[in-house]
């Protein structure tokens, strides 16, 4: 859905992304991780020409987007960004209609398109539709951006560390919210961040990039294997890369088949990092599960 | 609420001022008594509301037009990296720092006597408090808000006038006001130059040597430029 062909863009004498190629498939959730500085927004921008690549391009759906104009291009891309810049003049309802009144709806349409939205992320319309954007919290805000961003129903939506300024609380909530609606509506997301817990729970493809350069991608469990490169392993933390590898592996196909046994029961969709914390929690080395038991010696050999 | 208390305080002041325009003639023995060595303390020569509408069409028509100049001029100079900005910010500077009565002066001979000359000394003078409260206007807007309007597909045109002009509006707002202001007590000089206005009897006054014409022209022209500015403060809020 997304290509990018040896994209590369240069500030000054400095190369912000050095001929970046990645292909994130339609319907995926592609999160692209790194510090700040290592290009992933730069990457991120070039999709929807907010910035042009020096060299290199990229591809969206089989087209370059160098031949399409911007403003149609970004109509068919939602764009979410971390301080959310709704227009403050314009109630909730205005500023998720924007696209939708570009591409000149009839006002019944963009209405009915309004409230769906707000459902769709979680607040309710009577309530919300009239607020000005002074009148939200961040969270809110956020989800309201995001509301705008779906508006037209684009099928590609780029979300630039949308959730890094909220709390922590409010942020998992968000970041519940958008797995829902991404699995509710099969967009093909790419999502920019540094934070790697955020990143693990979020991600169907992993894309780390350091100093302007795509240093992994793959899944989640790909990126983290044992044979992690330098960059990833100083990304998660050495110490704690295997943990976070648990995270990534369904605790299902460790299990060995059989009549469950042990008492403590695992939700069918458990990652092995969930089990170990349940096994830690309970003081006990074997877990039931739906087909089978899993045993402490199974999550090591796992990890 | 405020508002709705102080627009009828502004009503009833210009009410006072135009009562004050109608009473002037009327007051003889108080100009005799402030002046007793004039003979003829009491302005009567013109209408003092013929003045006024003289006054306010000159001073207002020069603000309209510095207005679009400033505006275009300000909205120039934000646009692309503000390549512009230096330049005209320097051009209308300089316009600025013209006296008024220098222009005046200047202009005699291309625009002769009357309100021409007078008109493009308010205007030059007038353009750069425009320009500069719609620069600063303009450079308040939130950058993720142009961030998040252009990667809406916004055109820039209506980024310009759906998002950055009403936002700044408040700014560019002021900046106007203080041109009304300025423009409103500057007109008077236009007298100098034959343009009808509340200067006229200053300058007939000062040609006489009559203090009182002087002092009511004085009066007139400072009251209605704070009356104008009052006004258009509760107009920016």
């Amino acid at each position: 859905m997304i290509r990018f062909d040896r994209a590369t863009k240069r500030y000054g004498g400095r190369t912000v992304v050095d001929a970046v190629s990645l292909e994130v498939r339609a319907g995926h959730l592609c999160v692209l991780l790194g510090e700040s500085g290592s290009g992933k927004s730069t990457l991120m921008r070039m999709v929807n020409r907010m910035v042009e690549p020096d060299a290199g391009r990229v591809m969206l759906g089989g087209r370059d987007v160098a031949g399409v104009g911007p403003e149609q291009l970004r109509h068919g891309i939602g764009y979410v960004i971390q301080s959310v810049g709704l227009f403050p003049h314009w109630r909730v309802a205005d500023n998720i209609a924007t696209v939708p009144r570009l591409l000149g709806w009839e006002t019944a349409r963009v209405s009915a398109r309004v409230d769906a939205l707000l459902e769709l992320v979680g607040l309710p319309p009577e309530e919300f539709r009239s607020r000005y954007p002074h009148e939200l919290s961040g969270g809110q805000a956020q989800r309201i951006g995001l509301a705008r961003a779906l508006a037209a129903d684009p099928p590609v939506l780029l979300m630039d560390e949308p959730f890094s300024a909220l709390d922590p609380g409010i942020r998992r909530g968000l970041q519940t919210a958008l797995r829902r609606i991404h699995g509710e509506t099969g967009k093909t997301i790419l999502f920019v961040t540094h934070d790697v817990e955020e990143a693990l729970l979020l991600a169907d493809e992993l894309a780390v990039m350091q100093d302007g350069r795509l240093v992994a991608h793959g899944t989640p469990a790909e990126v983290l294997g044992r044979d992690a490169g330098p960059v990833v392993r100083r990304l998660f933390g050495d110490a704690t890369l295997a943990f976070h590898r648990l995270g990534t592996l369904p605790a299902a196909s460790a299990a060995r088949p059989g009549p469950a046994d042990g008492t403590p029961a695992l939700p069918p969709d458990a990652t092995l990092k969930q089990a170990l914390m349940l096994m830690l929690e309970q003081g006990t080395d074997r877990l039931a599960l739906p087909g089978g038991t899993l045993h402490l010696a199974d999550i090591l050999a796992a990890a | 609420m405020r508002l709705p208390r102080r627009v009828p305080w502004l009503l009833l002041q210009c009410a006072a001022f135009l009562l004050a325009l109608w009473a002037a003639p009327r007051l003889g023995p108080l100009w005799g008594a402030l002046f007793p060595d004039v003979q003829r303390p009491v302005w009567d020569q013109r209408g003092w509301f013929s003045l006024l509408g003289a006054h306010l069409l000159l001073s207002v028509g020069a603000v309209a037009v510095a207005g679009v100049l400033g505006l275009g001029a300000g909205i120039l100079a934000t646009r692309g990296k503000g390549r512009l900005r230096p330049p005209l910010d320097a051009l209308f500077a300089v316009a600025q720092s013209v006296p008024p009565i220098a222009a005046i002066a200047l202009a005699l001979p291309m625009l002769g006597f009357g309100a021409a000359p007078t008109m493009l000394a308010l205007v030059l003078y007038a353009c750069l408090p425009v320009m500069r409260g719609t620069v600063a206007g303009l450079d308040g807007v939130p950058s993720a808000v142009l961030d998040a309007a252009r990667g809406t597909g916004m055109s820039a045109a209506r980024v310009l006038w759906q998002v950055e002009l009403p936002l700044a509006a408040p700014v560019i707002l002021s900046g106007l006001r203080v041109a009304v202001v300025l423009s409103i007590a500057t007109a008077a000089v236009g007298a100098m130059a034959g343009a009808e206005c509340l200067g006229t009897p200053i300058v007939v006054g000062l040609a006489n040597n009559n203090g009182a014409y002087v002092l009511q022209g004085g009066l007139f022209t400072a009251w209605l430029a704070l009356l104008a500015d009052r006004a258009l403060a509760l107009a920016v809020r």
